[in-house]
Protein backbone atom coordinates (compact mmCIF):
# COMPACT_ATOMS: atom_id res chain seq x y z
CA UNK A 1 0.00 0.00 0.00
CA UNK A 2 2.90 2.36 -0.66
CA UNK A 3 0.86 4.14 -3.31
CA UNK A 4 -1.47 5.20 -0.52
CA UNK A 5 1.39 6.96 1.25
CA UNK A 6 2.44 8.66 -1.98
CA UNK A 7 -1.12 9.86 -2.47
CA UNK A 8 -1.30 11.04 1.13
CA UNK A 9 1.99 12.91 0.73
CA UNK A 10 0.75 14.64 -2.42
CA UNK A 11 -2.58 15.55 -0.86
CA UNK A 12 -0.92 16.83 2.30
CA UNK A 13 1.47 19.08 0.42
CA UNK A 14 -1.39 20.28 -1.76
CA UNK A 15 -3.62 21.05 1.20
CA UNK A 16 -0.81 23.01 2.87
CA UNK A 17 -0.28 25.35 -0.05
CA UNK A 18 -3.59 24.85 -1.91
CA UNK A 19 -1.89 26.36 -4.95
CA UNK A 20 -3.29 24.15 -7.72
CA UNK A 21 -6.55 23.52 -5.86
CA UNK A 22 -7.34 27.23 -5.59
CA UNK A 23 -6.17 27.99 -9.08
CA UNK A 24 -8.15 25.29 -10.79
CA UNK A 25 -11.26 25.86 -8.68
CA UNK A 26 -11.37 29.55 -9.49
CA UNK A 27 -10.58 28.74 -13.12
CA UNK A 28 -13.51 26.31 -13.21
CA UNK A 29 -15.88 28.91 -11.79
CA UNK A 30 -14.67 31.51 -14.29
CA UNK A 31 -15.33 29.11 -17.15
CA UNK A 32 -18.77 28.28 -15.79
CA UNK A 33 -19.46 32.02 -15.79
CA UNK A 34 -18.04 32.51 -19.28
CA UNK A 35 -20.21 29.78 -20.76
CA UNK A 36 -23.31 31.68 -19.65
CA UNK A 37 -22.46 34.38 -22.20
CA UNK A 38 -22.18 31.87 -25.02
CA UNK A 39 -25.89 30.99 -24.87
CA UNK A 40 -29.04 31.72 -22.96
CA UNK A 41 -28.38 30.20 -19.52
CA UNK A 42 -32.03 30.31 -18.49
CA UNK A 43 -33.33 28.54 -21.61
CA UNK A 44 -35.03 25.19 -21.67
CA UNK A 45 -32.28 23.64 -23.78
CA UNK A 46 -29.61 23.97 -21.08
CA UNK A 47 -30.25 20.46 -19.76
CA UNK A 48 -29.48 19.05 -23.20
CA UNK A 49 -25.88 20.23 -23.19
CA UNK A 50 -25.38 20.41 -19.43
CA UNK A 51 -23.18 17.29 -19.45
CA UNK A 52 -20.94 18.65 -22.17
CA UNK A 53 -20.59 21.97 -20.43
CA UNK A 54 -19.84 20.46 -17.05
CA UNK A 55 -17.22 18.05 -18.37
CA UNK A 56 -15.48 20.72 -20.39
CA UNK A 57 -15.10 22.69 -17.18
CA UNK A 58 -13.78 19.57 -15.45
CA UNK A 59 -11.36 18.90 -18.30
CA UNK A 60 -9.95 22.42 -18.12
CA UNK A 61 -9.67 22.31 -14.35
CA UNK A 62 -8.21 18.82 -14.56
CA UNK A 63 -5.42 19.89 -16.91
CA UNK A 64 -4.29 22.46 -14.33
CA UNK A 65 -4.18 19.88 -11.54
CA UNK A 66 -2.55 17.19 -13.68
CA UNK A 67 0.12 19.59 -14.88
CA UNK A 68 1.24 19.98 -11.29
CA UNK A 69 1.14 16.26 -10.53
CA UNK A 70 4.71 15.50 -11.54
CA UNK A 71 5.92 19.05 -12.00
CA UNK A 72 5.47 19.53 -8.24
CA UNK A 73 8.40 17.17 -7.70
CA UNK A 74 10.80 19.06 -9.95
CA UNK A 75 12.20 21.61 -7.45
CA UNK A 76 15.02 20.17 -5.31
CA UNK A 77 15.13 17.10 -7.60
CA UNK A 78 12.38 15.38 -5.63
CA UNK A 79 11.38 13.41 -8.71
CA UNK A 80 14.86 11.90 -9.02
CA UNK A 81 14.73 10.86 -5.39
CA UNK A 82 11.28 9.32 -5.76
CA UNK A 83 12.42 7.35 -8.81
CA UNK A 84 15.59 6.23 -7.07
CA UNK A 85 13.67 5.16 -3.96
CA UNK A 86 12.58 1.51 -3.62
CA UNK A 87 9.00 2.52 -4.50
CA UNK A 88 8.08 0.89 -7.80
CA UNK A 89 7.10 3.06 -10.74
CA UNK A 90 3.59 1.64 -10.77
CA UNK A 91 3.08 2.44 -7.07
CA UNK A 92 4.40 5.97 -7.50
CA UNK A 93 2.17 6.47 -10.51
CA UNK A 94 -0.88 5.02 -8.81
CA UNK A 95 -0.30 7.23 -5.76
CA UNK A 96 -0.05 10.34 -7.92
CA UNK A 97 -3.17 9.34 -9.86
CA UNK A 98 -5.14 8.81 -6.68
CA UNK A 99 -4.07 12.21 -5.33
CA UNK A 100 -5.09 14.01 -8.53
CA UNK A 101 -8.28 11.98 -8.61
CA UNK A 102 -9.28 13.10 -5.12
CA UNK A 103 -8.44 16.74 -5.84
CA UNK A 104 -10.33 16.78 -9.12
CA UNK A 105 -13.31 15.04 -7.59
CA UNK A 106 -13.44 17.69 -4.86
CA UNK A 107 -13.48 20.40 -7.52
CA UNK A 108 -16.21 18.60 -9.43
CA UNK A 109 -18.36 18.23 -6.34
CA UNK A 110 -17.98 21.94 -5.58
CA UNK A 111 -18.73 22.89 -9.20
CA UNK A 112 -21.87 20.79 -9.44
CA UNK A 113 -24.02 22.86 -7.01
CA UNK A 114 -22.63 26.10 -8.46
CA UNK A 115 -23.58 24.85 -11.88
CA UNK A 116 -27.04 23.90 -10.63
CA UNK A 117 -27.59 27.40 -9.27
CA UNK A 118 -26.21 29.28 -12.30
CA UNK A 119 -28.01 27.24 -14.92
CA UNK A 120 -31.15 26.29 -13.02
CA UNK A 121 -30.50 22.55 -13.14
CA UNK A 122 -31.81 20.16 -10.50
CA UNK A 123 -29.20 17.50 -9.87
CA UNK A 124 -30.12 16.30 -6.37
CA UNK A 125 -32.56 13.49 -7.34
CA UNK A 126 -29.91 11.82 -9.49
CA UNK A 127 -26.94 12.51 -7.25
CA UNK A 128 -25.80 8.93 -6.68
CA UNK A 129 -25.74 7.75 -10.31
CA UNK A 130 -24.18 11.11 -11.17
CA UNK A 131 -21.47 10.48 -8.61
CA UNK A 132 -20.85 7.10 -10.24
CA UNK A 133 -20.35 8.77 -13.63
CA UNK A 134 -18.08 11.36 -12.05
CA UNK A 135 -15.97 8.64 -10.41
CA UNK A 136 -15.56 6.70 -13.64
CA UNK A 137 -14.96 9.74 -15.85
CA UNK A 138 -12.57 11.37 -13.43
CA UNK A 139 -10.60 8.17 -12.99
CA UNK A 140 -10.18 7.89 -16.76
CA UNK A 141 -9.08 11.50 -16.96
CA UNK A 142 -6.60 11.29 -14.09
CA UNK A 143 -5.04 7.95 -15.04
CA UNK A 144 -4.34 9.19 -18.56
CA UNK A 145 -3.48 12.69 -17.41
CA UNK A 146 -1.02 11.52 -14.77
CA UNK A 147 0.72 9.32 -17.31
CA UNK A 148 1.01 12.21 -19.76
CA UNK A 149 2.11 14.42 -16.91
CA UNK A 150 4.99 12.00 -16.36
CA UNK A 151 5.63 11.94 -20.11
CA UNK A 152 5.86 15.71 -20.43
CA UNK A 153 7.37 16.63 -17.07
CA UNK A 154 10.82 17.39 -18.46
CA UNK A 155 9.63 19.55 -21.35
CA UNK A 156 9.89 23.29 -21.33
CA UNK A 157 6.51 23.47 -23.07
CA UNK A 158 4.84 21.07 -20.64
CA UNK A 159 1.89 23.35 -19.79
CA UNK A 160 1.05 23.39 -23.51
CA UNK A 161 1.92 19.84 -24.43
CA UNK A 162 -0.14 18.16 -21.72
CA UNK A 163 -3.57 19.42 -22.83
CA UNK A 164 -2.61 19.01 -26.47
CA UNK A 165 -1.83 15.33 -25.97
CA UNK A 166 -4.42 14.66 -23.30
CA UNK A 167 -7.62 16.11 -24.76
CA UNK A 168 -7.79 14.14 -28.02
CA UNK A 169 -6.79 10.94 -26.27
CA UNK A 170 -9.34 11.50 -23.53
CA UNK A 171 -12.27 11.94 -25.92
CA UNK A 172 -13.80 8.47 -25.44
CA UNK A 173 -14.05 8.99 -21.68
CA UNK A 174 -15.08 12.61 -22.01
CA UNK A 175 -17.68 11.84 -24.66
CA UNK A 176 -19.34 9.07 -22.68
CA UNK A 177 -19.19 10.99 -19.42
CA UNK A 178 -20.82 13.97 -21.16
CA UNK A 179 -23.61 11.82 -22.58
CA UNK A 180 -24.29 10.02 -19.32
CA UNK A 181 -24.27 13.27 -17.34
CA UNK A 182 -26.63 14.90 -19.80
CA UNK A 183 -29.03 11.96 -19.55
CA UNK A 184 -28.97 12.09 -15.75
CA UNK A 185 -29.29 15.87 -15.53
CA UNK A 186 -32.29 15.75 -17.86
CA UNK A 187 -33.94 13.59 -15.24
CA UNK A 188 -33.75 10.28 -17.07
CA UNK A 189 -32.24 6.97 -16.06
CA UNK A 190 -29.39 5.28 -17.89
CA UNK A 191 -30.65 2.28 -19.77
CA UNK A 192 -31.30 0.75 -23.16
CA UNK A 193 -29.19 2.26 -25.90
CA UNK A 194 -27.30 4.53 -23.53
CA UNK A 195 -25.58 1.59 -21.89
CA UNK A 196 -23.09 1.65 -24.77
CA UNK A 197 -21.70 4.86 -23.27
CA UNK A 198 -21.36 3.31 -19.85
CA UNK A 199 -19.58 0.33 -21.38
CA UNK A 200 -17.29 2.63 -23.32
CA UNK A 201 -16.44 4.59 -20.17
CA UNK A 202 -15.69 1.47 -18.12
CA UNK A 203 -13.75 -0.04 -21.03
CA UNK A 204 -11.69 3.14 -21.34
CA UNK A 205 -10.84 3.07 -17.63
CA UNK A 206 -9.85 -0.59 -17.70
CA UNK A 207 -7.80 -0.40 -20.92
CA UNK A 208 -5.90 2.74 -20.03
CA UNK A 209 -5.31 1.79 -16.40
CA UNK A 210 -3.74 -1.47 -17.54
CA UNK A 211 -1.71 0.18 -20.28
CA UNK A 212 -0.54 2.95 -17.98
CA UNK A 213 0.49 0.62 -15.17
CA UNK A 214 2.34 -1.57 -17.66
CA UNK A 215 4.22 1.29 -19.30
CA UNK A 216 4.86 3.78 -16.52
CA UNK A 217 8.05 2.08 -15.35
CA UNK A 218 9.64 2.62 -18.78
CA UNK A 219 8.70 6.29 -18.72
CA UNK A 220 10.05 7.06 -15.28
CA UNK A 221 13.32 5.16 -15.50
CA UNK A 222 15.80 6.71 -17.86
CA UNK B 1 21.89 -0.05 -54.32
CA UNK B 2 19.29 0.71 -51.67
CA UNK B 3 18.48 3.90 -53.48
CA UNK B 4 17.94 2.05 -56.76
CA UNK B 5 15.53 -0.39 -55.16
CA UNK B 6 13.66 2.57 -53.73
CA UNK B 7 13.44 4.26 -57.12
CA UNK B 8 12.35 0.97 -58.69
CA UNK B 9 9.52 0.38 -56.23
CA UNK B 10 8.54 4.03 -56.48
CA UNK B 11 8.34 3.76 -60.28
CA UNK B 12 6.22 0.61 -60.04
CA UNK B 13 3.89 2.34 -57.58
CA UNK B 14 3.61 5.41 -59.80
CA UNK B 15 2.89 3.40 -62.95
CA UNK B 16 0.34 1.27 -61.13
CA UNK B 17 -1.35 4.41 -59.82
CA UNK B 18 -1.53 5.89 -63.32
CA UNK B 19 -2.86 2.67 -64.78
CA UNK B 20 -5.45 2.44 -62.00
CA UNK B 21 -6.49 6.03 -62.59
CA UNK B 22 -7.08 5.24 -66.25
CA UNK B 23 -9.15 2.15 -65.45
CA UNK B 24 -11.10 3.97 -62.72
CA UNK B 25 -11.96 6.85 -65.03
CA UNK B 26 -12.61 5.10 -68.33
CA UNK B 27 -13.20 1.37 -67.85
CA UNK B 28 -15.25 1.05 -64.70
CA UNK B 29 -18.93 2.05 -64.95
CA UNK B 30 -20.68 4.62 -62.76
CA UNK B 31 -22.23 3.35 -59.60
CA UNK B 32 -26.00 2.92 -59.87
CA UNK B 33 -27.15 5.20 -57.04
CA UNK B 34 -24.22 7.55 -56.52
CA UNK B 35 -23.06 8.23 -60.05
CA UNK B 36 -19.47 9.16 -60.89
CA UNK B 37 -18.67 10.48 -57.40
CA UNK B 38 -18.30 6.93 -56.06
CA UNK B 39 -14.88 6.77 -57.78
CA UNK B 40 -13.47 8.75 -54.87
CA UNK B 41 -13.96 5.55 -52.91
CA UNK B 42 -11.03 3.95 -54.79
CA UNK B 43 -8.76 6.43 -53.05
CA UNK B 44 -10.73 6.97 -49.86
CA UNK B 45 -10.69 3.37 -48.68
CA UNK B 46 -7.19 2.31 -49.85
CA UNK B 47 -5.75 5.49 -48.30
CA UNK B 48 -7.42 4.55 -45.03
CA UNK B 49 -6.02 1.02 -45.21
CA UNK B 50 -2.58 2.39 -45.96
CA UNK B 51 -2.77 4.78 -43.03
CA UNK B 52 -3.85 1.85 -40.83
CA UNK B 53 -0.84 -0.16 -41.99
CA UNK B 54 1.42 2.79 -41.18
CA UNK B 55 -0.06 3.19 -37.70
CA UNK B 56 0.26 -0.53 -37.17
CA UNK B 57 3.92 -0.40 -38.21
CA UNK B 58 4.40 2.47 -35.78
CA UNK B 59 2.84 0.40 -33.00
CA UNK B 60 4.97 -2.67 -33.71
CA UNK B 61 8.22 -0.72 -34.01
CA UNK B 62 7.41 1.28 -30.87
CA UNK B 63 6.98 -1.93 -28.92
CA UNK B 64 10.17 -3.26 -30.50
CA UNK B 65 11.99 -0.09 -29.47
CA UNK B 66 10.86 -0.46 -25.87
CA UNK B 67 12.07 -4.07 -25.76
CA UNK B 68 15.24 -3.79 -27.86
CA UNK B 69 16.21 -0.12 -27.27
CA UNK B 70 17.48 0.27 -30.82
CA UNK B 71 17.01 3.80 -32.16
CA UNK B 72 16.42 2.46 -35.64
CA UNK B 73 13.00 1.16 -34.56
CA UNK B 74 12.19 4.60 -33.24
CA UNK B 75 13.09 6.14 -36.58
CA UNK B 76 10.84 3.65 -38.40
CA UNK B 77 7.96 4.41 -36.03
CA UNK B 78 8.33 8.13 -36.64
CA UNK B 79 8.59 7.78 -40.43
CA UNK B 80 5.58 5.47 -40.58
CA UNK B 81 3.52 7.84 -38.45
CA UNK B 82 4.33 10.83 -40.63
CA UNK B 83 3.49 8.96 -43.86
CA UNK B 84 0.37 7.57 -42.19
CA UNK B 85 -0.75 11.11 -41.42
CA UNK B 86 -0.42 12.05 -45.10
CA UNK B 87 -2.57 9.11 -46.16
CA UNK B 88 -5.07 9.72 -43.37
CA UNK B 89 -5.38 13.29 -44.65
CA UNK B 90 -6.20 11.92 -48.12
CA UNK B 91 -8.80 9.68 -46.52
CA UNK B 92 -10.38 12.51 -44.53
CA UNK B 93 -10.52 15.08 -47.30
CA UNK B 94 -11.75 12.74 -50.04
CA UNK B 95 -14.38 11.59 -47.57
CA UNK B 96 -15.44 15.19 -46.96
CA UNK B 97 -15.83 15.82 -50.70
CA UNK B 98 -17.87 12.66 -51.08
CA UNK B 99 -20.04 13.67 -48.14
CA UNK B 100 -20.68 17.09 -49.63
CA UNK B 101 -22.30 15.47 -52.67
CA UNK B 102 -24.06 12.52 -51.06
CA UNK B 103 -25.03 13.97 -47.67
CA UNK B 104 -25.05 17.61 -48.70
CA UNK B 105 -22.66 18.60 -45.90
CA UNK B 106 -18.89 18.62 -45.65
CA UNK B 107 -18.71 17.12 -42.21
CA UNK B 108 -21.40 14.91 -40.68
CA UNK B 109 -19.99 14.55 -37.11
CA UNK B 110 -20.69 10.90 -37.30
CA UNK B 111 -18.75 8.39 -35.23
CA UNK B 112 -16.48 7.12 -37.98
CA UNK B 113 -15.54 10.57 -39.24
CA UNK B 114 -15.00 11.93 -35.78
CA UNK B 115 -12.80 9.01 -34.80
CA UNK B 116 -10.73 9.28 -37.95
CA UNK B 117 -10.16 12.94 -37.10
CA UNK B 118 -9.32 12.12 -33.49
CA UNK B 119 -6.77 9.59 -34.74
CA UNK B 120 -5.21 12.22 -36.92
CA UNK B 121 -4.98 14.69 -34.05
CA UNK B 122 -3.59 12.09 -31.67
CA UNK B 123 -0.82 11.10 -34.08
CA UNK B 124 -0.14 14.73 -34.87
CA UNK B 125 0.34 15.20 -31.14
CA UNK B 126 2.87 12.37 -31.31
CA UNK B 127 4.92 14.30 -33.86
CA UNK B 128 4.60 17.47 -31.75
CA UNK B 129 5.88 15.63 -28.69
CA UNK B 130 8.86 14.41 -30.68
CA UNK B 131 9.71 17.95 -31.65
CA UNK B 132 9.59 19.09 -28.06
CA UNK B 133 12.20 16.60 -26.77
CA UNK B 134 15.85 17.06 -27.69
CA UNK B 135 17.53 14.04 -26.19
CA UNK B 136 17.23 11.15 -28.71
CA UNK B 137 16.79 8.27 -26.27
CA UNK B 138 14.38 10.22 -24.07
CA UNK B 139 12.44 11.19 -27.20
CA UNK B 140 12.37 7.62 -28.50
CA UNK B 141 11.21 6.22 -25.18
CA UNK B 142 8.45 8.75 -24.51
CA UNK B 143 7.12 8.79 -28.04
CA UNK B 144 7.09 4.99 -28.18
CA UNK B 145 4.85 4.97 -25.12
CA UNK B 146 2.63 7.63 -26.65
CA UNK B 147 2.42 5.67 -29.89
CA UNK B 148 1.16 2.60 -28.04
CA UNK B 149 -1.51 4.72 -26.37
CA UNK B 150 -2.43 6.34 -29.66
CA UNK B 151 -3.15 3.01 -31.26
CA UNK B 152 -6.21 2.61 -29.04
CA UNK B 153 -7.88 5.34 -31.09
CA UNK B 154 -7.03 3.50 -34.32
CA UNK B 155 -8.70 0.38 -32.98
CA UNK B 156 -11.78 2.38 -31.98
CA UNK B 157 -11.94 3.98 -35.45
CA UNK B 158 -11.92 0.54 -37.02
CA UNK B 159 -14.76 -0.62 -34.80
CA UNK B 160 -16.70 2.67 -34.80
CA UNK B 161 -19.13 1.67 -37.57
CA UNK B 162 -20.15 -1.36 -35.53
CA UNK B 163 -20.39 0.30 -32.13
CA UNK B 164 -22.39 3.36 -33.07
CA UNK B 165 -25.22 3.84 -35.51
CA UNK B 166 -23.61 5.98 -38.15
CA UNK B 167 -24.31 7.60 -41.48
CA UNK B 168 -20.99 6.35 -42.74
CA UNK B 169 -21.49 3.42 -45.15
CA UNK B 170 -20.94 0.08 -43.47
CA UNK B 171 -18.31 -2.42 -44.55
CA UNK B 172 -18.60 -3.38 -48.21
CA UNK B 173 -15.51 -5.47 -48.86
CA UNK B 174 -16.11 -9.22 -48.72
CA UNK B 175 -13.43 -9.98 -46.12
CA UNK B 176 -15.37 -7.87 -43.62
CA UNK B 177 -18.95 -8.75 -44.58
CA UNK B 178 -18.49 -12.39 -45.60
CA UNK B 179 -20.52 -11.89 -48.77
CA UNK B 180 -20.17 -10.25 -52.14
CA UNK B 181 -21.89 -6.88 -51.78
CA UNK B 182 -20.11 -5.02 -54.55
CA UNK B 183 -19.16 -5.97 -58.06
CA UNK B 184 -16.03 -8.20 -57.97
CA UNK B 185 -14.33 -6.02 -60.58
CA UNK B 186 -14.82 -2.93 -58.41
CA UNK B 187 -13.60 -4.79 -55.34
CA UNK B 188 -10.50 -5.91 -57.23
CA UNK B 189 -9.82 -2.29 -58.12
CA UNK B 190 -9.93 -1.32 -54.45
CA UNK B 191 -7.26 -3.90 -53.72
CA UNK B 192 -5.11 -2.95 -56.71
CA UNK B 193 -5.15 0.69 -55.74
CA UNK B 194 -4.45 -0.29 -52.14
CA UNK B 195 -1.39 -2.17 -53.36
CA UNK B 196 -0.25 0.87 -55.35
CA UNK B 197 -0.69 3.22 -52.38
CA UNK B 198 0.96 0.74 -50.04
CA UNK B 199 4.01 0.54 -52.31
CA UNK B 200 4.09 4.32 -52.45
CA UNK B 201 3.83 4.51 -48.67
CA UNK B 202 6.66 2.00 -48.34
CA UNK B 203 8.91 4.12 -50.54
CA UNK B 204 7.95 7.26 -48.60
CA UNK B 205 8.76 5.58 -45.29
CA UNK B 206 12.17 4.44 -46.52
CA UNK B 207 12.93 7.92 -47.88
CA UNK B 208 11.94 9.47 -44.57
CA UNK B 209 14.01 6.87 -42.73
CA UNK B 210 16.99 7.71 -44.85
CA UNK B 211 16.51 11.38 -44.00
CA UNK B 212 16.52 10.47 -40.33
CA UNK B 213 19.90 8.81 -40.86
CA UNK B 214 21.14 11.92 -42.65
CA UNK B 215 19.94 14.01 -39.73
CA UNK B 216 21.86 11.81 -37.33
CA UNK B 217 24.99 12.13 -39.45
CA UNK B 218 24.56 15.90 -39.44
CA UNK B 219 24.13 15.96 -35.67
CA UNK B 220 27.27 13.85 -35.30
CA UNK B 221 29.27 16.14 -37.57
CA UNK B 222 27.95 19.19 -35.71
CA UNK B 223 29.22 17.76 -32.44
CA UNK B 224 32.60 17.15 -34.04
CA UNK B 225 32.64 20.67 -35.42
CA UNK B 226 31.93 22.02 -31.95
CA UNK B 227 34.68 19.89 -30.48
CA UNK B 228 37.24 21.21 -32.92
CA UNK C 1 -27.00 13.04 -62.09
CA UNK C 2 -26.25 16.72 -61.71
CA UNK C 3 -23.07 18.30 -62.98
CA UNK C 4 -21.82 18.80 -59.42
CA UNK C 5 -21.51 15.07 -58.98
CA UNK C 6 -18.92 14.61 -61.72
CA UNK C 7 -17.25 17.91 -60.89
CA UNK C 8 -16.75 16.89 -57.28
CA UNK C 9 -15.44 13.52 -58.42
CA UNK C 10 -12.63 15.32 -60.22
CA UNK C 11 -12.01 17.49 -57.20
CA UNK C 12 -11.83 14.42 -55.03
CA UNK C 13 -9.34 12.65 -57.26
CA UNK C 14 -7.33 15.86 -57.58
CA UNK C 15 -7.17 16.20 -53.80
CA UNK C 16 -6.06 12.59 -53.38
CA UNK C 17 -3.26 13.00 -55.90
CA UNK C 18 -2.49 16.54 -54.81
CA UNK C 19 -2.06 15.75 -51.14
CA UNK C 20 0.31 12.89 -51.89
CA UNK C 21 2.19 15.12 -54.33
CA UNK C 22 2.51 17.80 -51.64
CA UNK C 23 3.94 15.24 -49.25
CA UNK C 24 6.41 14.06 -51.88
CA UNK C 25 7.48 17.67 -52.49
CA UNK C 26 7.91 18.15 -48.75
CA UNK C 27 10.06 15.02 -48.59
CA UNK C 28 12.17 16.18 -51.52
CA UNK C 29 12.63 19.63 -49.99
CA UNK C 30 13.75 18.13 -46.71
CA UNK C 31 16.11 15.79 -48.54
CA UNK C 32 17.68 18.77 -50.32
CA UNK C 33 18.01 20.78 -47.14
CA UNK C 34 19.60 17.92 -45.23
CA UNK C 35 21.97 17.14 -48.07
CA UNK C 36 23.05 20.78 -48.23
CA UNK C 37 23.61 20.90 -44.49
CA UNK C 38 25.61 17.70 -44.62
CA UNK C 39 27.77 18.95 -47.50
CA UNK C 40 28.50 22.31 -45.89
CA UNK C 41 29.35 20.63 -42.59
CA UNK C 42 31.69 18.20 -44.31
CA UNK C 43 33.38 21.04 -46.16
CA UNK C 44 33.74 23.03 -42.96
CA UNK C 45 35.30 20.07 -41.15
CA UNK C 46 37.74 19.44 -44.01
CA UNK C 47 38.82 23.06 -43.97
CA UNK C 48 39.43 22.97 -40.24
CA UNK C 49 41.48 19.80 -40.34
Amino acid sequence: MIFFQIAAKDLRSELRTKESLNASLSFAVVILLLFSFAFDPSGEAVAEFSGGLLWLVFAFAGALILNRSFARELPNDCLEVLIASPVSGAQLFLGKSVASFVLLLCIELICLPIFGIFYNITWTPKFWPLLGVFLLGTWGMTILGTLFSALTVNLSLRELMLPMLLYPMMIPALMSAMRLTTILLSGNDIGGDDLVWLRLLIGFDVVFTTLALALVETILVR
Amino acid sequence: MEKNIRIGIGAVAGLLLLRNLYVILFNLPDEMEQGPIYRIFYYHLPAYFTAMCCYMTALVTSVLYLTKRNLRYDAIAMSATEVGLAFAAVNLITGMIWGRVIWGIWWAWDARLTWALICWLVYFGYLMLRQAIDDPTERAKNSAVLSIFSFVSVAITYKAIEWWRTQHPGPVLSFRTGQQLIDPEMERMVYTNFLALLLLAFVMVTVRLNQENLQRQIDGLRRRAHAL
Amino acid sequence: MDSRNIQFMFWGLAVAWGLLAIYVVMLAARENRLQKQLDSLKRMLEEKQ
